[in-house]
């Protein structure tokens, strides 16, 4: 189903880039995970407030929208990377050789397809809530506290360009594969069978709860 | 073409999309562009000199969706709740809870299994997501059990199963999917996943111990423990009972009077409680940041399935076809239980082949309206009722019911991920023999199934309290 | 044949069925010919439909002003706090008088939006558990679910606006994270904050939220001279028979007090003579201001609300039966 894959590195060009692009997608994902932790201290602020000094946060809601779009949409790109986004992978996952890269090349384009799309139709949502002219350049806002909404919706189409360049990379990667016919080509997520996966995926959550037992002593 | 004819090819694109390997999330989002364009362009009466504005129209659509649906206070329960679970495991959460479970019930027939099943349901309280759950115990709980004599497989059936619990007992990211996307209220839906949560956990161990009951060498009782070494096991799972009240406070407050505070916030403080706790268990800055790039990774998974499945359900809302569907359902000349009854053997099968998240919200859009059809609308009161329940409350009682299945997919094969990632921590346990010992557990699930259908007060009583 | 896309939201309700009567009227008058398909949440977000008009996505829709202020300044004149409303029939005036203003259909049309309706809405008013608060000093402190200018009225005198969903408004007084909730009565009743309720303000009426049926100017543009009229002539009447659903639901509305045993608080004419001017003054200037600032004539709007309310008052008014200028 869904699942980290490995992705193989080596000198050439792609893969120089594709680290390059992981680095900013890295950053991206870490922001994303920063959001997660301050609506946690939002809370604590506005539980906190009300009940200790009668003054609970104003536009505690507004403010939690606010970082919603930050929280969803940022670790795009990183999810893309390593193949985690979910799929169903019973027929792609029979398939070897040529046959498999001429299937996620078709699949990584038609994603493509949609995230220029997204780019595009996003932007124009933005475009909508922003103006030049208005105070705090804002032409939507939040139904409470009248927080601008355009930095908000400006997220979606950076997010969604970053995974476009990662798009074209893999695509780039997939098309590579299937012209020379690579078994192991760098930069794209390689399938491992379900089984091996999912060692993956428990041997990294082991290895946390390893740390975590080792750094109480 | 009508609208609704067209709602028919998109969803049959969907799903060769999705047959073909292509990731759910972008799947949803093409078909629902696809269809958008369609549909205006179909408005237009296929007039080739308006296929651009059709176009635009379908785009400037579908690129709202993102973030208007994410930008939900509701949905915040999804990245606090996931938080949780991974902050969980560096405050030695975990591992203090099957010790203590092991030191008070080992001593039942089956007694390692059962204290398992327990301590799951335990971590439960705290964690959103089946899989991590099933990942953690296999590696805590299944060693134990071996070193005692059990019999491996049943020893890893009993963690892969358990696993299960930890999305039916609040908190649950899945739970609050599903009251997303029916827009019922989330806090009486975490808190009617409550008692058949604590119901499967049951059934599980009566299983459990009629097994190791009659099959003498498959799990053997643990005895020994004086009661001071019970007691001394107690302060470190502490902890875990305080964040479990802190979240039930925020829903509901049991010991009579207000609660607390809203979900949202009960689940933001159980996570900084948590968090508080693994700083002083002396989680460093490098395993904060997993923590917070892991959170990230699972949100924005989940996330995108959100909002690129909601561009497809935006299509469906211009192509009317929910409306179609559950004019089509409630026509058929069957008995509404029986036609309930088909919808959940339906999800049975297609959770066979898919992941829990990606089906409900592929298919709830267009087989819940017809269920609420089906028990006589969203307002009916119980008395006109098919299932003899209000509106909400078979809104709440359908969803327990969807996403038990959705969690009994989840060991099923051919594609039981709580399996193979059991199978993935042990490399002496292939995934055959999980599938192999955790197959008495689907007869466990089934009768929780057949009781939560036939007894919906199991499900209800809570909420209708709250 | 014409067929139009409406976007509105929630559950059919007396807040729709002015646009339900709209859709069968139209079809009535044209036989058949001009057709609207209403759809309750399907086509877009609430906070969505001024984007989906203005792309075209669908053809007509309803909003809230107080949902976000800055995309349609103007017309958040008529949510301003005691202006002094008593009547359905006086909130179609000052609202259908806004919307012929040209400051306010220029706001709109930059949404590609006209001004079609509004949606009569009563005033606000508070439910609260403990003892009734009759007294505005007794505000002080109070957490309130209140958002807007009503919001800010109260925390001109001391109350605290706590922001809440509506759909989160029951839970939030049940757990008391809000000791009131502000809304208008029909929503007390679907929202179930009427449920928690020890007492309910009678007449407080800070004010109300002021939601307009807007059409695409497109689609508008390009309706038959017929189709056009049967609409523009169904106005009128959709906005009476929400009107009389309006009058039934509040004639019901004492004995759903007794029911529920909610006491009603009558404030004295000097308390709320005193909150007004504790609130509605500095809030309205600021507002003016603010108004002004941006090249919109806020002083004009609110002369014209108040012109609009004597005027309906004197009975000499003749309320525009469409917003248009
Ligand atoms: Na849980
Ligand atoms: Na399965």
């Amino acid at each position: 189903m869904a699942g980290n894959a490995a992705v193989m590195e080596d000198g050439s060009l792609i893969s120089r880039l594709d680290r390059k692009l992981l680095q900013l997608e890295q950053v991206f994902a870490l922001l994303s995970g920063l959001a997660v932790f301050s609506l946690m201290l939002l809370a604590v602020v506005s539980v906190g407030g009300r009940n200790a000094f009668n003054a609970p946060l104003p536009g505690y809601v507004d403010w939690i929208e606010q970082a919603m779009p930050l929280i969803a949409f940022m670790g795009i790109a990183y999810v893309q990377r390593d193949g985690s986004h979910i799929r169903m992978d019973i027929v792609v996952g029979a398939l070897r050789g040529r046959a498999l890269w001429l299937f996620e090349l078709i699949s990584v384009l038609l994603m493509l397809v949609l995230m220029l799309a997204l780019v595009w139709g996003s932007w124009s949502h933005f475009e909508g809530s922003f103006d030049f002219a208005a105070p705090l350049w804002s032409r939507d806002s939040s139904i409470d506290i009248s927080l601008p909404i355009w930095p908000a919706k400006l997220l979606a189409p950076v997010a969604f360009s970053v995974l476009c360049l990662r798009l074209m990379l893999q695509a780039w990667g997939y098309g590579r594969a299937l012209v020379q016919g690579l078994d192991t080509p760098p930069a794209v997520p390689l399938i491992q069978d379900a089984a091996k996966q999912a060692a993956a995926e428990a041997e990294q959550l082991v290895g946390h709860d390893n740390d975590a037992l080792n750094g109480q002593g | 073409m009508e609208p609704i004819e067209i709602g028919l090819w998109v969803t049959g694109f969907l799903l060769v999309l999705v047959v073909l390997g292509m990731r759910v999330a972008f799947a949803a989002g093409l078909a629902g562009l696809v269809g958008l364009v369609w549909i205006f362009w179909a408005k237009f009466g296929y007039d080739p000199a308006r296929f651009g504005k059709a176009l635009t129209i379908a785009v400037k659509t579908a690129g709202q969706v993102p973030h208007s649906k994410v930008s939900s206070q509701a949905l915040s329960l999804i990245p606090t709740f996931i938080l949780i679970g991974y902050l969980a495991y560096y405050a030695g959460l975990t591992r203090a809870l099957f010790e203590a479970a092991k030191r008070w019930i080992a001593w039942l027939p089956g007694g390692l299994a059962v204290a398992t099943v327990f301590a799951t349901a335990g971590f439960a309280a705290v964690s959103g997501a089946s899989v991590a759950t099933s990942a953690v115990f296999a590696r805590i709980a299944i060693p134990e059990m071996l070193a005692v004599g059990y019999n491996k497989r049943f020893a890893a059936g009993v963690v892969a199963a358990a696993g299960t619990l930890a999305s039916l007992i609040p908190p649950s990211a899945i739970l609050v999917i599903y009251a997303i996307i029916v827009e019922q209220d989330v806090g009486k839906l975490l808190l009617a996943g409550f008692i058949p949560g604590a119901f499967s956990a049951v059934v599980y161990v009566l299983l459990i111990i009629g097994i190791a009951v009659i099959f003498k060498n498959v799990g053997p009782p643990v005895t020994g423990f004086t009661w001071r070494q019970r007691f001394e096991s107690l302060p470190a799972a502490l902890p875990i009972v305080f964040v479990v009240v802190i979240i039930i406070c925020f829903v509901y407050n049991p010991f009579g009077g207000d609660a607390w505070g809203t979900p949202t916030e009960g689940g933001a403080l159980g996570a900084f409680v948590v968090f508080c706790m693994a700083l002083w268990r002396g989680m460093r800055w490098s395993e904060f940041k997993s923590a917070l790039l892991e959170t990230a990774k699972l949100t924005v998974m989940i996330f995108t399935i959100i909002w690129g499945v909601l561009i497809y359900v935006r299509f469906l809302g211009f192509a009317d076809l929910p409306g179609a569907f559950s004019d089509w359902i409630t026509s058929l000349a069957m008995s509404p239980m029986v036609i309930l009854i088909c919808i959940l053997l339906a999800y049975a099968v297609l959770g066979m082949f898919m992941d829990a998240i990606g089906m409900l919200l592929l298919t709830l859009p267009v087989v819940y309206p017809a269920v609420m059809a089906l028990n006589g609308g969203e307002s009916v009161a119980a008395v006109d009722s098919a299932f003899g329940m209000s509106g909400p409350m078979c809104a709440i009682w359908f969803g327990i019911l969807v996403v038990k299945m959705a969690e009994f997919c989840l060991i099923t094969p051919p594609i039981g991920l709580n399996c193979f990632v059991v199978a993935g921590v042990r490399d002496d346990l292939s995934v055959q023999d999980v599938f192999h010992g955790v197959m008495p557990f689907f007869i466990a699930d089934g009768v929780t199934i057949a009781l939560l259908v036939a007894f919906p007060a199991i499900v209800l009583y809570l909420p209708s309290l709250a | 044949a014409t067929e139009w896309n409406v976007s509105v939201w929630g559950k059919r309700r007396a807040f729709t069925e002015h646009v339900e009567k709209l859709a069968e009227l139209v079809s009535a008058k044209t036989n058949g010919e001009f057709t609207m398909n209403i759809s309750y949440g399907g086509l877009s977000k609430n906070k969505e439909n001024l984007d989906g008009i203005s792309i075209g996505a669908f053809e007509m829709a309803q909003f809230c002003a107080g949902y976000h202020r800055d995309k349609n300044p103007s017309i958040t004149v008529l949510e301003l706090p005691f202006l002094g409303v008593n009547t359905l029939a006086e909130e179609v005036a000052v609202s259908h008088a806004v919307y012929a203003h040209e400051a306010a259909q220029k706001d709109l049309a930059r949404w590609n939006a006209k001004l079609l309706m509004t949606s009569p809405m009563p005033q606000y008013n508070i439910v609260g558990t403990g003892a009734p608060r009759d007294k505005v000093s007794e505000f002080k402190d109070m957490r309130v679910r209140a958002t807007g200018g009503i919001g800010k009225a109260f925390a001109a005198v001391g109350a605290v606006p706590t922001s809440v969903t509506a759909t989160e408004a029951y839970n939030a007084m049940e757990s008391g994270v809000v000791d009131t909730v502000a809304f208008a009565q029909h929503a007390h009743l679907s929202y179930g904050t009427i449920n928690r309720a020890e007492w309910w303000t009678a007449n407080l009426n800070p004010g109300t939220v002021n939601c307009p049926v807007v059409v695409n100017t497109d689609a508008y543009d390009a309706l038959s001279d017929s189709e056009r009229a049967a609409l523009d002539s169904s106005v009128g009447e959709a906005i009476d028979h929400c009107l009389a659903i309006y009058g039934a639901l509040l004639e019901k509305w004492d004995s759903v007090l007794e029911e529920k045993g909610v006491t009603k608080v009558m404030m004295s004419e000097d308390e709320l003579a005193g909150f007004r001017a504790t609130a509605a003054d500095p809030i309205r200037e600021q507002w003016i201001k603010d108004m002004e600032a941006q090249g919109i004539p806020g002083q004009e709007l609110y002369d014209l609300v108040m012109k609009t309310l004597n005027d309906a008052r004197a009975g000499n008014y003749a309320a525009p039966v469409t917003a248009r200028g």
